[in-house]
């Protein structure tokens, strides 16, 4: 497989958020991944204390200018994610925009954010967005599943034909012990009839605060829509499977290093992402996604 | 495995040198790494161009300060390579001996980059630094015969001109307490092509061995080889196809085939037998 992904996102120098959380996963899958660090920190803002460097807009610019000058700016996937600098993000912008043309094929995921809706959102072919950022995207609030699938479908007309909603505060049949998520894609038929197919996954809750694990989905909902690109469920059920076994891992060990009745802290809440290395290269099933109505677009 | 590497090397955004290069490895064989980026380049300097930025020593300092503010400065290794900057090299020394301090086991893998084959492509000044503050903390080196600052030339290797030399130390402490040295000396084969990044990935690769196999010089030193060989030939057959017959493969064309080398990374198929001399 000879998959080169350009990920513009943040490094810390310990701790799994951002560049540090996608890039380990996706490479023991295979991908080559080019890596632009959008910002140099200690460790990510949930620790006490937090120290680092940003890169401007300029300094972005000019690593992308060292790639092009070497003629070496192909790329088949984009990843991006949290930014919190819009003229930052417009240069992300610029630079996609420059890599579509040169790759048409290029497939952009893209972390939602809740500015430059009408220019990020329209580039990107792969959406993570959860329910908060469905809902701002779209002006609309999601309070049925109903709801969640008009939201999906108008961010589909935005840009995206893959949208997936990574939580919502939706009930679930299986209790409250679970988050629903919910994924769209749109498809083809073979007589050429567009069409949308809906997925529903009942999701176990962990109780604690994990930070990086959105850049994890991200990384691997690329990963496995890249081996079943038209088979949302299968990549779903993947890349949910993968969250869950770090997950789990990593809640595990951490109430380990807390001792009994203390919660861990965020340091001791760092995904557990080497020693989860097995799951990642295949990870076995633990949610099923359902298929529901396909509805015609 | 609980091992927690602190790597403090260059970043490219494309390719394997520096960090790109020792992180992936450390990673698939279980180490935990944390990686400061000295400079984040788009590619290394061999390309026909290359941008981006350095940290300065002041900035290294702050990003080390939030790791030890939140007390998570606890490290089993530290592994440098590449710097052009004598200041910054102060402060990596400043860093080493604080860890140190915090851990006394920690053990310090450290490149000292200086040149090759009779020239310097480093600053002049770098060189007193390395001598008289770098080394003496270090625990283990990977020079190359012009950093060793070597005054005879070693011995042609014995298996003719097609391999090149290279010889390891270990000093090590007996079940009895008395002192030996372990020499070890391998014949590696060589390849025509000029290859980036793979020093770094040498030294990664020589700590997590050597970690495995504390007081067995020579069985680091194969493992660590045959990585490196395993990699590397990789790296020379698609850097050959991608050129096309009769065609000298071009630096990005020759970037280590390393995401696709996991394998021979985890579990690497000795192919090389080092020596034991003494």
């Amino acid at each position: 497989m000879e998959c080169r992904v350009l990920s513009i996102q943040s490094h810390v120098v310990r701790g799994y958020v951002g560049n540090k959380s996608a890039t380990f996963p996706l490479q023991v899958l295979g991908f080559e991944v080019d890596s632009i660090n959008s910002v140099q920190f200690s460790n990510h803002t949930g620790y006490a204390h937090w120290k680092g460097q940003v890169l401007t807009a300029d300094e972005l610019n000019v690593l992308y200018e060292g790639i092009k000058l070497n003629k070496v700016n192909h790329y088949d996937y984009i990843l991006t994610g949290y930014s919190r600098d819009t003229s930052f993000l417009e240069t992300v912008v610029d630079i996609i925009q420059e890599l579509k043309k040169a790759n048409p094929s290029l497939y952009v995921p893209e972390n939602l954010l809740p500015v430059y809706r009408d220019k990020v959102v329209p580039l990107a072919d792969i959406l993570t967005p959860n329910q908060f950022e469905a809902e701002l995207l779209t002006g609309r609030k999601v309070n049925t599943q109903e709801d969640a699938f008009e939201v999906m479908d108008l961010l589909h007309k935005m840009g995206p034909e893959t949208v997936v909603l990574t939580s919502s505060d939706l009930p679930s049949k299986k209790g409250d012990q679970f988050l629903v998520a919910l994924g769209s894609q749109k498809i083809v038929k073979p007589d050429g009839s567009k069409t949308s197919q809906k997925i529903c996954m009942d999701i176990p809750k962990v109780d604690a605060v994990f930070v990086g694990t959105g850049d994890l989905f991200a990384a691997m909902l690329l990963a496995w829509t890249h081996h079943h690109p038209k088979d949302l469920k299968a990549a779903c059920e993947k890349t949910v499977s993968v969250m869950h076994h770090v997950i789990k891992r990593t809640i595990t060990y951490a109430n380990e290093m807390a001792g009994p009745g203390k919660r861990p802290s965020p340091a001791q809440l760092e995904l557990r992402m080497v020693q989860s290395k097995a799951d990642i290269e295949n990870p076995a099933i633990v949610v099923e996604a359902k298929v529901l109505h396909k509805s015609s677009q | 495995m609980e091992c927690r590497v602190l790597s403090i090397q260059s970043h490219v955004v494309r390719g394997y040198v520096g960090n790109k290069s020792a992180s992936f490895p450390l990673q698939v064989l279980g180490f935990e790494v944390d990686s400061i980026n000295s400079v984040q380049f788009s590619n290394h300097t061999g390309y026909s161009h290359w941008k981006g930025q350095v940290l300065t020593a002041d900035e290294l300092h702050v990003l080390y300060e939030g790791i030890k503010l939140n007390n998570v400065h606890q490290y089993d290794y530290v592994l440098t390579g590449y710097t052009r900057d004598t200041s910054f090299l102060e402060m990596v020394v400043d860093i080493v001996q604080e860890l140190k301090r915090a851990n006394p086991n920690l053990v310090y893998v450290c490149d000292p980059v200086l040149g090759d084959h009779g020239s310097m492509y480093v600053p002049q000044n770098l060189y007193p630094v390395y001598k008289n503050k770098v080394v003496p903390v270090a625990d283990i080196i990977t020079p190359n015969q012009f950093e060793a600052d070597l005054r005879i030339s070693l011995t042609d290797s014995l298996l003719g001109d097609r391999f090149l030399v290279s010889l390891g130390s270990q000093r090590q402490v007996r079940p009895d307490g008395s002192r030996a040295t372990q020499r070890v000396r391998i014949e590696v084969p060589k390849v025509d092509a000029v290859f980036v990044g793979t020093g770094d990935l040498f030294a990664a690769m020589l700590l997590a061995w050597t970690h495995h196999y504390p007081n067995d010089l020579k069985m680091a030193c194969e493992k660590t080889f045959s990585v490196m060989h395993h990699v590397i030939q990789r790296t020379i057959s698609y850097a050959h196809e991608l050129a096309g017959p009769g065609r000298r493969p071009s630096p990005p064309q020759l970037e280590l085939r390393m995401v696709q080398s996991k394998a021979d990374i985890e579990d690497p198929a000795i192919v090389t037998e080092a020596t034991v001399i003494s």
